[in-house]
Formats: structure tokens, C-alpha cells, sequence
């Protein structure tokens, strides 16, 4: 009965028809602006990211030139007789990093783990919003705080703690030697740490939604007690995916610029000593623009730029890779 | 038309039993389970005898699942999921407050619908388990191991490659693996959630086999909504409808004279 109805709508008359095709023809036109405007804006990505290496590389190419791949061996930073290597500012830069890692990585584990297994539905929500804003805060509010509290509150508690506490153990006294400053790497690390763990707890807390529900009961099933399933069964099961959060994660402590620069110290020197200041790449450039006065220096601050930009575009690219490796077998 | 349905109904394999000589490894009492606000079992009240496989049929939703993931506590997982009434694995009530369900777990096992090994060797796979709750030696690890998948008929075809991954394994052979890793850790209770649905003619009928092989040392639960496969393995069979139990009998009883007239439609294919 409904075929019939259709048919009997269905014979158009011709000035209809023609009419129609005008409207249609009209409509290409302006989809085809419409195609040409979209494709136009994706290119600019292409054309901003490759202006922006090229950038570099030009600006970058006088030091290149006078310093070759000495720039990446030496640990001066002489603005006054124009000699510049990129040791002390890469040391400092993965010291952050790792510190950060090494402190937030676990910790965001166990929140994505307590949010996916174990919390109560109530309490969900909030810690989730809570992680997010955390994600929000500006980098430069970091940085005060980090100055102006964060840094004076260890210099009094956990620095003079840890030189009693590893003062006469044979490498760790190294590690944690010197006057407590407040600033250093090692508060740099810490703030990066802060930084970083909304950003790891989330692509943690993800990874981990895709472990099915009845393989954790599997393990259940056997005997396993929370952390038996955590250890054995969810973390095997989403470990690619846990590390592209981790690389996400470094790639961002690694281009951290503002708040390591607050409190980081910036000296150019490579100290055995984690309560000692340093300096990062990101933070050496920040704070050195400005007074870059020979074409040199700045040169080599480009140069310097670059590096981090090869740096965290391999880690990016590796983080994408494997976060990529979770989706395809979620299907 | 009694006659024409109790002859449609499938055949019946197991003999029957004179049922006060049997034990009662579970005893359910008055056992009410809630989603939320929504009653999905309305008191349920049966036995599980020792030794004995008691198959669990019934339309879907009818709480069959449910009833076996109170068995374990496997519910505790989730938050909002509440039981009362009791359930008494020997004599102990394992609702009660202070029972581990993990050492509950270790002696009530349960096999899924899905097969689900471990993101680990197919040897990891079964050793796992035996250590969470024992401290043994290598070699009688080994044993163990061996002895688990003798056991599912699995270890001819997978003695040589112990130490491949258990996701490389066939779908029935992944199952296997699975009873065999819920078998290695000595349970008493074992708990199937429709084990073959997943899988082809043989791989089923391999299991079936085990089913019937491995209720000389364990009592054991079968949802199922294959009828004959419930007629073929089961001694006992409960009929659940909706969220009470309907009929409760032995399986021979249960195919041939049905007391409850949805029971008889249900088995003769007029519902479900």
C-alpha cells in the first residue's frame, strides 16, 4: 500500500523539473567554495608547521655553521666570547623530565586505577572535573606559586630532609648535596610533575575503560585481589596505550616553559646535585632573548629551539603511534 | 497434547538420582538480588548438589546469569548491586559481612561466555592462579600446569608451545584453556556462564565432554540456553522465569513430565 502511495506522488511535470536544476546547479557553486575554503584552512596547518621548521633552521644556521655538531658536546655558554653548546640546557631539560615522570607517572596510575575500578559513582565526577582543571591552570600560575610557595615550602621541609636523610649514603649524598635553595631542578621537576599528571591521568583513565569488564572478572574469578588485576591482567593488557600517555606526558614536561623558568634558577652548569639550580633548554631561551645581543647568540638560542623541537616531535610522534596501536584494537 | 509435547521435548541423558543421598554443596535461601531499585531475583530458594551438574534455563533476562554472580559475589565488583537472603556454600553463609570473597572466588570458580585468557603465556595463563594461593616449587608448578590442561584435553595440542601467547589459541581452545586455568586452582564449585556460545559444533561438544568428566570432583552450575545441551549434561535442572525460579527437578524429570505449564512451553520451543 505505502508503494503505491509513492508512485502516485512520483511523475513530475517538466518546468518543475528544470527549475530544480537551476537550484542544483546554484548549490554546486557554492559547494564547491565551500570544499575549496575547508581544504584551504587544513593546508595552512601544513604550511604553518613547515614555515615554522624552516624558520628555525634559517635562523638556526649561523651557529650550526660556526659550532657544527660541537654544539651538542659542549658545555660552555660564554655570551661574552660567543661560545655556545647545548650540554648544560639538554642535561637540565631530561632531569625535569624524568623527575616529573618518575613522580607523577605512578601517582597518575593509581588515580586512573581508583577511578575506573574502584570508586564509588558519587565520587566520580569530582575527581574527574577536579583532574581536568588541574589541566586548566595557566603555566605562569604555576610558576608563582611554584616562587612564592611552593620552592620556600621545600627548602624548609623536604630538601634539608633529604641531605640528613642521604648525607653519608655514597652516590645519593652526590645526588642530593648542597645548601637547600628553594629553587633547583629538583622543584622544577616537581612542578612539572603537577603539570603533567592531569594529562597522564586521563589518557590512563581511557586506555583503561577499554580492558572488558569480564577479563577483570576472569581474574577475579581465580582469586585476584585488585592489585593482582591491576598488576597482571589491566596493566599487560593496556601497556601500549599506557605508555603513549607517558610520552604525551613527557613531551609536555619537556617544552615546559614558564614554570620551570620560575624556578629553576637558570644557570648554565651541569651539577651532580638535583637541589642545585640549572637551566632548560625552553627556560634558557625565554630568559635570554632579550639580551641576545650578537647575531650569534641568538643563533644559537634558535639552535637551541630547534633541538627541543626534534625532541619532543619524536616523543609526540612516538606517543602517537602507540595511543593510535589502542584505538585500531578497540576497532 | 501432553503426550505430543513431552516427545518434542529433547533427550535426556543422565540417569536419575535418589536425591536424599546426595549432599548439598550450595544451599540458596530466600536469595533476593537488586540492580539499583530493580528486584531481579524475587527469592529464590534451591540446592546444588555435590558432585552433581545443575543446568540453569530460561529465557533471556530471566536472572540465570545473575543468580550464578551471586554464587561467587562476582556483583561485589560493582557498586549498586546488593543480595539478601543467604547462600550457603557448606553450611557457610557467604553474604554474611567478613567473608573474603577473594578466598571465595579461589574455591568457587567461573568460566565466561566469552573466553578470556589472560594477556599472558598460555603456561602464565594457568600458573597464575595456582600461585596467587600457594607457594610451590617450579617443577610441581609444572605438574600442575600439565596435569590443568590433561585435564581439558588441551595439552596434546599445546605442550609445544606452552610459552605462546594465550590470544593465539583457537576460540575453543581459549575456553579450554579457561576451564583449565579455573581447575588448576583446585575450586570445589565450578561456575559455566553459557561456556559454548561462543563456540562451533566440536569445540562444544568437547566441553560438554569435560563437563561430564569433570563432575566426578566438582559440583557444578551451567546457564545455558541450549535446551538440549542442558538435557544432555545436566542432572539437575532449574527453570527460571522472569526472576523466580518456576520449576526446580531433576533434569530426567524435568523433559519428560514438567509439573509447571511454562516450563513445558518453554521446553517445547513455545516461548523464549
Amino acid at each position: 500500500m505505502t508503494d503505491t502511495a509513492i508512485r502516485a506522488e512520483a511523475p513530475p511535470n517538466v518546468a518543475a523539473a528544470s527549475s530544480r536544476e537551476a537550484i542544483l546547479r546554484r548549490m554546486r557553486g557554492s559547494d564547491a567554495i565551500f570544499h575549496f575554503v575547508t581544504r584551504l584552512a587544513a593546508i595552512t596547518v601544513l604550511v604553518v608547521l613547515g614555515g615554522g621548521i624552516a624558520a628555525l633552521v634559517f635562523g638556526a644556521w649561523p651557529a650550526m655553521q660556526t659550532f657544527g655538531f660541537g654544539f651538542l658536546t659542549s658545555g660552555s655558554w660564554n655570551p661574552v666570547t660567543e661560545q655556545f653548546g647545548a650540554v648544560a640546557p639538554m642535561y637540565g631539560t631530561i632531569v625535569t623530565a624524568v623527575i616529573a615522570m618518575v613522580v607523577a607517572v605512578p601517582i597518575s596510575l593509581m588515580i586512573a586505577l581508583f577511578l575506573t575500578d574502584l570508586c564509588p559513582m558519587w565520587l566520580r565526577r569530582p575527581i574527574g572535573i577536579a583532574i581536568e582543571l588541574l589541566a586548566g591552570i595557566p603555566s605562569i600560575i604555576y610558576g608563582i606559586w611554584g616562587l612564592f610557595v611552593f620552592a620556600p615550602f621545600l627548602q624548609t621541609t623536604l630538601q634539608p630532609a633529604l641531605i640528613d636523610l642521604f648525607g653519608n649514603v655514597p652516590v645519593l649524598s652526590n645526588l642530593f648535596a648542597g645548601p637547600p635553595y628553594g629553587i633547583g631542578v629538583l622543584t622544577a621537576g616537581l612542578i612539572l610533575a603537577i603539570m603533567v599528571l592531569p594529562l597522564v591521568t586521563s589518557i590512563s583513565r581511557d586506555v583503561f575503560d577499554t580492558v572488558p569488564p569480564v577479563l577483570k572478572e576472569a581474574a577475579y574469578g581465580v582469586g585476584c585481589t585488585t592489585w593482582e588485576v591491576f598488576r597482571y591482567v589491566v596493566l599487560p593488557y593496556t601497556r601500549v596505550g599506557v605508555v603513549g600517555g607517558f610520552m604525551l606526558g613527557l613531551g609536555r614536561a619537556l617544552g615546559e616553559t614558564m614554570a620551570v623558568t620560575f624556578v629553576i634558577g637558570n644557570a648554565h652548569r651541569i651539577s651532580a646535585s638535583v637541589l642545585a639550580p640549572g637551566t632548560t633548554i625552553s627556560a634558557t631561551i625565554a630568559n635570554e632573548f632579550t639580551e641576545a645581543v650578537g647575531d650569534l647568540y641568538t643563533s644559537s638560542l634558535i639552535l637551541l629551539a630547534l633541538i627541543l623541537f626534534v625532541i619532543t616531535f619524536i616523543v609526540l610522534a612516538i606517543s602517537r603511534w602507540l595511543l593510535s596501536r589502542v584505538e585500531r584494537r578497540i576497532g | 497434547m501432553n503426550t505430543n509435547t513431552t516427545l518434542s521435548a529433547p533427550d535426556v541423558a543422565q540417569p536419575s538420582v535418589d536425591v536424599s543421598r546426595l549432599d548439598v554443596k550450595i544451599g540458596v535461601r530466600d536469595l533476593k538480588f537488586y540492580y539499583g531499585d530493580a528486584l531481579a531475583l524475587k527469592g529464590i530458594n534451591l540446592s546444588l548438589y555435590r558432585n552433581m551438574v545443575t543446568a540453569f534455563i530460561g529465557p533471556s533476562g530471566c536472572g540465570k546469569s545473575t543468580l550464578l554472580r551471586v554464587l561467587n559475589r562476582m556483583y561485589d565488583l560493582y557498586p549498586g548491586q546488593r543480595a539478601t537472603g543467604e547462600v550457603l556454600v557448606d553450611g557457610q553463609n557467604i553474604l554474611a559481612a567478613g567473608q573474603d570473597p577473594n578466598l571465595l572466588r579461589s574455591r568457587v570458580g567461573m568460566v565466561f561466555q566469552k573466553p578470556t585468557p589472560f594477556p599472558m603465556s598460555i603456561y602464565e595463563n594457568i600458573a597464575f592462579g595456582i600461585r596467587l594461593y600457594e607457594r610451590l616449587s617450579r617443577a610441581e608448578i609444572d605438574a600442575r600446569v600439565e596435569s590443568a590442561l590433561r585435564r581439558v584435553a588441551l595439552w596434546e595440542e599445546v605442550k609445544d608451545k606452552l610459552h605462546n601467547n594465550g590470544l593465539s589459541l583457537s576460540g575453543g581452545q581459549q575456553q579450554r584453556l579457561c576451564i583449565a586455568r579455573t581447575v588448576a586452582v583446585q575450586p570445589q564449585v565450578i561456575l559455566l556462564d553459557e561456556p559454548c556460545s561462543a563456540l562451533d559444533p566440536i569445540s562444544t561438544a568437547k566441553i560438554e565432554e569435560l563437563i561430564d568428566e569433570l563432575k566426578s570432583d566438582y559440583t557444578i552450575a551451567i546457564v545455558t540456553h541450549n535446551l538440549q545441551q542442558a538435557a544432555r549434561c545436566s542432572d539437575f535442572t532449574a527453570f527460571m522465569y522472569l526472576g523466580d525460579l518456576v520449576e526446580f527437578d531433576q533434569t530426567h524429570t524435568m523433559f519428560t513430565l514438567p509439573r509447571d505449564r511454562r516450563t513445558q512451553d518453554y521446553i517445547t520451543g513455545r516461548f523464549g
